[in-house]
C-alpha cells in the first residue's frame, strides 16, 4: 500500500486537474482496517488476446463489496469500442451491431472506471493482466499507471495452498477451480461482469474462511 | 467467432467467447434488466418459489436488490443479525430449528428463509449454516414491497412456508425409528437348546428365562427355532408327549434376518410372513433375536401400526378414516429421508391392508368361500410400486371346481370390496379393470384361453389390457391360482415372438421428454400446460420395458427392481444397462413423491405433473440424465423385439 502512495506522489504533477487525480484524493483504507469495513471494487476484463501490445480491452465489468458482502445494485458491465477492429471483421460487426452502437470509448470507460474505483482497493483474479491492460490505456490517457492497490485471488490462492502443502495441478488456481474449493456455485462465465462478480464471491468466501467470523485485516489480504 | 479475429480472452476465465445475452428468455424486448448481463441471476430467482411468480419487470428490478453474502458452516442467524430480509440459498445448505433445538426444516439450492417472519409463527428460530452457503440476500424493504404487490407471491410466505414448516416440525422426531438397524433393537440374550433336548427340558428353560423363542443349535450352527406357538400347534393340540425331542417341533432353518437392515424391512417381512420371531445374523454369524414385541412402535403415525389398525376396523367408514390422514403420513416419512421406494412399497402394504380388512368382512356376511379362490392385484400394487392416488386394478381368479350356483357369492364379494375401497379413496378403475367386472373375475381355465386368445391375436386393446395383467400378485386367498395363471401368460408370452413384438410398440408408445433446446418437451395444452407427467413419460415406459425383457425371458418376478436384477442375474442385460433402468426409475419416483407431497402440503389436488422449472437445477439435469437412460432403453427394445414384426 505505501508503495501505491509513494508512486503516486511521484505522478502527482502529470496527472495534477484529471479525473486520476480525482481518483486518486480519495483517501484510501488503512492495512489495518478491518475487511468488512473496507470497500473492494471486483473488476473484470476481456481483452481480444492476452499480450498486452497486442490486445486491446473490449468490454469491463465490476461489482462493489461492502460490508463484506456484494451489492448486485452496483454491478455494472462496459462494451469498448474496438479501434482496429472496426470495420476489420464483417462477421463481428454484423453478430455484434446492435452492441456496438451502444459500446463506449476507451476514455469513457476508463473515467467510469476511475469513478467508481476512488477510495476502494481492487479485487482481480489474476490482477497482473487486468491491470496491464488498464495501465495501458491510463498511460495512453494520463501518462500515468492506474496506480490503485489491488488483490489477487489467484495469488492468494496459490499462497495458501503453498502454505498447506497442496501440490497444485495446472487448472487448480482457474477461477472456477478455486471457487469449488469454497462450495461455490458453478456459474456461467461469459462476459467480465460474471467473471468479476465472481471474483467478488470468491473474495469474500477466502475472507470469512480466513477471519473465522473476527476481525480480519486486510493487510493479510494484499 | 471469426477465424480472421482472435476470440475475446479474459483474464479470470480464459474462456472467451461472450455469450448472446438474453437469448432463451422470454419477452427480452419488454422487460428490461439494468445490467442485462446479470441474467444468470435472474435466472436462478426464477426457479426459486416464489419468485417465478413475479411479473418478469419485477423479477428483474428484484436483481438490483439483492445482497450477495457468504457464509462458512457453523456460522448462525437469529433476531440478532443485522440485515434483514429474505435468504435465497445459492449454493449449500441452512438448517432451521426453534427454540428447542428441533428442527424445523432444511433448506439448499434455490430455497429461502425469513428469520423474522419465522419467528412470528414459531417463536425464537435460529438458522445455521450446515454447508458453507453463497446467499441471495433481499432486504426487507424490497421484500416487503413484493409481498405487498403480488398476491400470490404474498401468499407463499403467509401460508403455505409455515404450514411446512409446523408439519415439519410435528413430524420430524418420529422419524428415525423406522430407519434405525435392526441390531439396534434385538435381544442379544440367547437361549439355546440342543435338537435332542426333551420338549419339556426347552419349554422349562424357557419359562425360567421369561423368554417365547429358543434356539436350536447343532454342531455351531443354527438348525432351528422353537417359540411358544410351537409348543401349542406342533406339540400339545397334535396330542404329542412332551418327552419328544426338539427336533420333532422346530421350525427348521428359520428364515434370518441381517443386522444391518432397517427395522421398517423387518417389520415389513415379519408382518407378511406372518413371523413373531427373527433371528439376527451380523456377518454370517447368529446374533440376536427380533420379536413383534420388540418393534411395536407406539405410535400413531408408524405405517406398521396403521397397516395393523387397518386389520382391525369393523366397518368401510373406520377404515376410510384411517386412511384419510395417510396423504399426511407419507409428507412425514418422505421429509424423514425414506424413500421412494420404502414410500411405495408401504402404500403397496396399506392398500393390500385395506383389500384384506374388505374381504374379511364381506365373508363375515357372505359366508365362507364355496371353493378356493384368489384375489388378484395388478398393476403397480402388485409390483409393489403403489402411490397416493393409485385407482384400483384387481381381478378374481376361481377354481374350476366353480358351479353355476356359487357365482352370486363371489360377484357380491367383489361388488363389496371393490365399493369399499372406492369408497376409501382407491377409486374405481376407469378402464373396468376391476373384480367387480364380469370379464375380471373368472375361473382359472377361462383366464387361461383368455390369455391364450390374447396372445395369438394381440390387438392394441388386448396387448394394453395384458399389460397391466402381466404384472399380477395374489393379495388374499388360494395363491397358487395366481401362479398357475402367472405360468400359463410366460408361456405364452417368451415364446410368441408376434406378442412381444406388440408389446414392444406398446412400450415405446411414451416416449420420454427430451428435447431440443435442452428443455423440457412439456405438455402443451389443457390444465397442465408446461409440465410434464412423470408418471407416463417416466415410470411407465420403464415399467414396460422391464416387464417386457421380464417376459421374454421368463422371469417370474412382478416389481420393477426384482425384475431388473433378475435379468442382470440371468445375463439377459448387462449390470449397468440394469443399475442405469433402477436408478432411473428411483430418481423419477423419488421426484414424482416429492412433488406430490408439496401438492399435499399445498392443498392441492395429487397428480403426476411436475414444472421442470421449479426443480432444482441439479435435480433438472439429473431429471433429464434419467429420460436420457429411458430413451437409451427404448432404442434397445426398438432393436430387439421390433424385429420381430417385420
Amino acid at each position: 500500500m505505501w508503495k501505491v502512495r509513494l508512486r503516486r506522489l511521484l505522478y502527482a504533477k502529470r496527472v495534477a486537474g484529471t479525473a486520476l487525480q480525482a481518483c486518486w484524493r480519495k483517501p484510501l483504507p488503512s492495512t489495518g482496517t478491518d475487511w468488512r469495513q473496507v470497500s473492494f471494487l471486483a473488476v473484470d476484463a476481456e481483452m481480444s488476446s492476452l499480450d498486452v501490445n497486442e490486445g486491446e480491452l473490449l468490454s469491463v465489468g465490476w461489482v462493489c463489496v461492502e460490508n463484506g458482502a456484494i451489492a448486485l445494485s452496483s454491478a455494472r458491465h462496459y462494451l469498448i469500442r474496438a479501434e482496429k477492429s472496426v470495420g476489420q471483421s464483417a462477421t463481428i460487426h454484423s453478430l455484434r451491431d446492435c452492441e456496438f452502437d451502444e459500446a463506449d470509448t476507451r476514455e469513457e470507460v476508463l473515467a467510469r472506471f476511475l469513478e467508481a474505483a476512488a477510495g476502494r482497493v481492487l479485487v482481480f483474479h489474476n490482477a497482473a493482466l487486468d491491470m496491464a491492460f488498464l495501465n495501458r490505456i491510463s498511460r495512453r490517457e494520463f501518462d500515468a499507471p492506474v496506480l490503485m492497490p489491488a488483490i489477487d485471488t489467484l495469488l492468494q490462492e496459490q499462497r495458501l495452498l503453498q502454505r498447506r502443502e497442496v501440490p497444485i495441478q495446472q487448472g487448480d488456481l482457474r477461477l472456477q477451480a478455486c471457487r469449488d474449493r469454497y462450495n461455490l456455485p458453478q456459474f456461467p462465465a461469459h462476459n467480465a461482469l460474471l467473471d468479476a462478480l465472481a471474483t467478488a464471491e470468491l473474495l469474500i468466501a477466502m475472507a470469512r474462511h480466513r477471519s473465522g467470523g473476527g476481525e480480519f485485516p486486510l493487510s493479510q489480504l494484499l | 467467432m471469426s477465424e480472421r479475429h482472435p476470440p475475446p480472452v479474459s483474464s479470470a476465465t480464459h474462456h472467451g467467447q461472450q455469450a448472446q445475452e438474453g437469448q432463451g428468455l422470454p419477452e427480452p424486448e419488454m422487460a428490461h434488466l439494468s445490467v442485462p448481463e446479470l441474467v444468470p441471476i435472474a435466472e436462478f430467482l426464477e426457479q426459486s418459489l416464489p419468485f417465478n411468480e413475479l411479473p418478469q419487470q419485477d423479477l428483474y428490478d428484484t436483481v438490483d436488490k439483492i445482497i450477495v453474502q457468504y457464509h462458512c458452516r457453523g456460522e448462525v442467524f437469529n433476531r440478532e443479525t443485522e440485515i434483514k430480509g429474505l435468504r435465497i440459498v445459492r449454493s449449500g445448505a441452512v438448517e432451521i430449528r426453534d427454540s428447542d433445538n428441533k428442527l424445523l426444516d432444511r433448506l439448499g439450492e434455490g430455497e429461502s428463509f425469513h428469520i423474522g417472519g419465522l419467528n412470528a409463527e414459531r417463536g425464537e428460530v435460529q438458522a445455521t449454516v450446515i454447508e458453507d452457503v453463497l446467499l441471495y440476500l433481499l432486504p426487507d424493504e424490497a421484500y416487503r414491497a413484493l409481498r405487498e404487490h403480488h398476491r400470490n407471491f404474498d401468499r407463499y410466505f403467509s401460508s403455505q412456508r409455515n404450514r411446512r414448516l409446523r408439519r415439519a416440525a410435528r413430524y420430524q422426531p418420529e422419524s428415525n425409528v423406522m430407519l434405525q438397524e435392526v441390531s439396534t433393537v434385538m435381544k442379544t440374550d440367547l437361549l439355546t437348546v440342543s435338537p435332542d433336548d426333551t420338549v419339556q427340558d426347552a419349554a422349562q428353560l424357557m419359562a425360567a428365562r421369561r423368554v417365547s423363542s429358543a434356539f436350536v443349535v447343532e454342531n455351531g450352527e443354527l438348525a432351528g427355532i422353537i417359540t411358544d406357538r410351537d409348543l401349542r400347534v406342533r406339540l400339545v393340540a397334535q396330542g404329542l408327549h412332551h418327552g419328544v425331542p426338539v427336533r420333532a417341533i422346530m421350525t427348521p432353518d428359520p428364515e434370518t434376518i441381517g443386522g444391518s437392515e432397517s427395522i421398517f424391512t423387518t417389520t415389513l417381512r415379519m408382518t407378511q410372513r406372518g413371523y413373531h420371531h427373527l433371528p439376527v445374523m451380523v456377518n454370517g454369524e447368529l446374533k440376536g433375536i427380533v420379536t413383534t414385541s420388540d418393534l411395536i412402535l407406539a405410535k400413531q403415525d408408524d405405517p406398521v401400526y396403521l397397516v395393523q389398525h387397518i386389520s382391525r376396523q369393523h366397518d368401510v367408514p373406520s377404515i376410510r378414516d384411517l386412511i384419510l390422514g395417510m396423504a399426511n403420513l407419507m409428507v412425514q416419512w418422505v421429509n424423514s429421508g425414506m424413500k421412494a421406494q420404502q414410500v411405495s412399497q408401504i402404500l403397496t402394504a396399506i392398500s393390500d391392508a385395506v383389500t384384506v380388512r374388505l374381504i374379511q368382512l364381506a365373508e363375515e356376511k357372505l359366508g365362507p368361500a364355496p371353493v378356493p379362490w384368489c384375489w388378484a392385484g395388478f398393476g403397480s400394487q402388485a409390483r409393489g410400486e403403489q402411490l397416493l392416488g393409485a385407482d384400483q386394478d384387481n381381478g378374481m381368479i376361481i377354481d374350476d371346481s366353480v358351479d353355476e350356483v356359487h357365482l352370486p357369492w363371489y360377484r357380491e364379494m367383489a361388488e363389496f370390496v371393490c365399493d369399499g375401497l372406492d369408497e376409501c379413496g382407491y377409486i374405481y378403475c376407469p378402464g373396468g379393470i376391476m373384480a367387480k367386472t364380469d370379464e375380471w373375475r373368472q375361473s382359472l381355465a377361462t383366464w387361461q384361453k383368455t390369455v391364450r386368445r390374447w396372445a395369438t391375436s394381440p390387438t392394441p386393446d388386448a396387448v394394453m389390457r395384458v399389460s397391466i395383467f402381466f404384472d399380477i400378485r395374489a393379495v388374499y386367498g388360494d395363491s397358487s391360482l395366481a401362479r398357475r395363471l402367472q405360468q400359463t401368460m410366460l408361456e405364452q408370452a417368451s415364446s410368441n415372438s408376434i406378442f412381444l413384438a406388440a408389446l414392444a410398440a406398446n412400450a415405446l408408445d411414451s416416449r420420454p421428454p427430451l428435447g431440443i433446446f435442452r428443455r423440457f418437451v412439456v405438455d402443451r395444452d389443457g390444465e397442465h400446460r408446461d409440465t410434464v407427467d412423470l408418471k407416463k413419460r417416466g415410470v411407465l415406459p420403464v415399467t414396460e420395458i422391464v416387464r417386457l425383457h421380464a417376459l421374454a425371458h421368463k422371469i417370474p418376478a412382478v416389481n420393477t427392481d426384482e425384475r431388473l436384477q433378475a435379468l442382470a442375474h440371468g445375463k439377459h442385460m448387462t449390470i449397468v444397462d440394469s443399475r442405469n433402468l433402477e436408478d432411473a426409475l428411483h430418481f423419477i419416483q423419488q421426484q414424482r413423491i416429492k412433488n406430490q407431497c408439496q401438492q399435499i402440503v399445498r392443498g392441492e389436488k395429487i397428480t403426476n405433473y411436475l414444472n421442470p422449472r421449479d426443480l432444482p437445477k441439479m435435480a433438472k439435469e439429473q431429471l433429464r440424465d434419467a429420460f436420457t437412460i429411458i430413451d437409451e432403453a427404448q432404442s434397445a427394445v426398438r432393436q430387439t423385439y421390433r424385429a420381430g414384426l417385420g
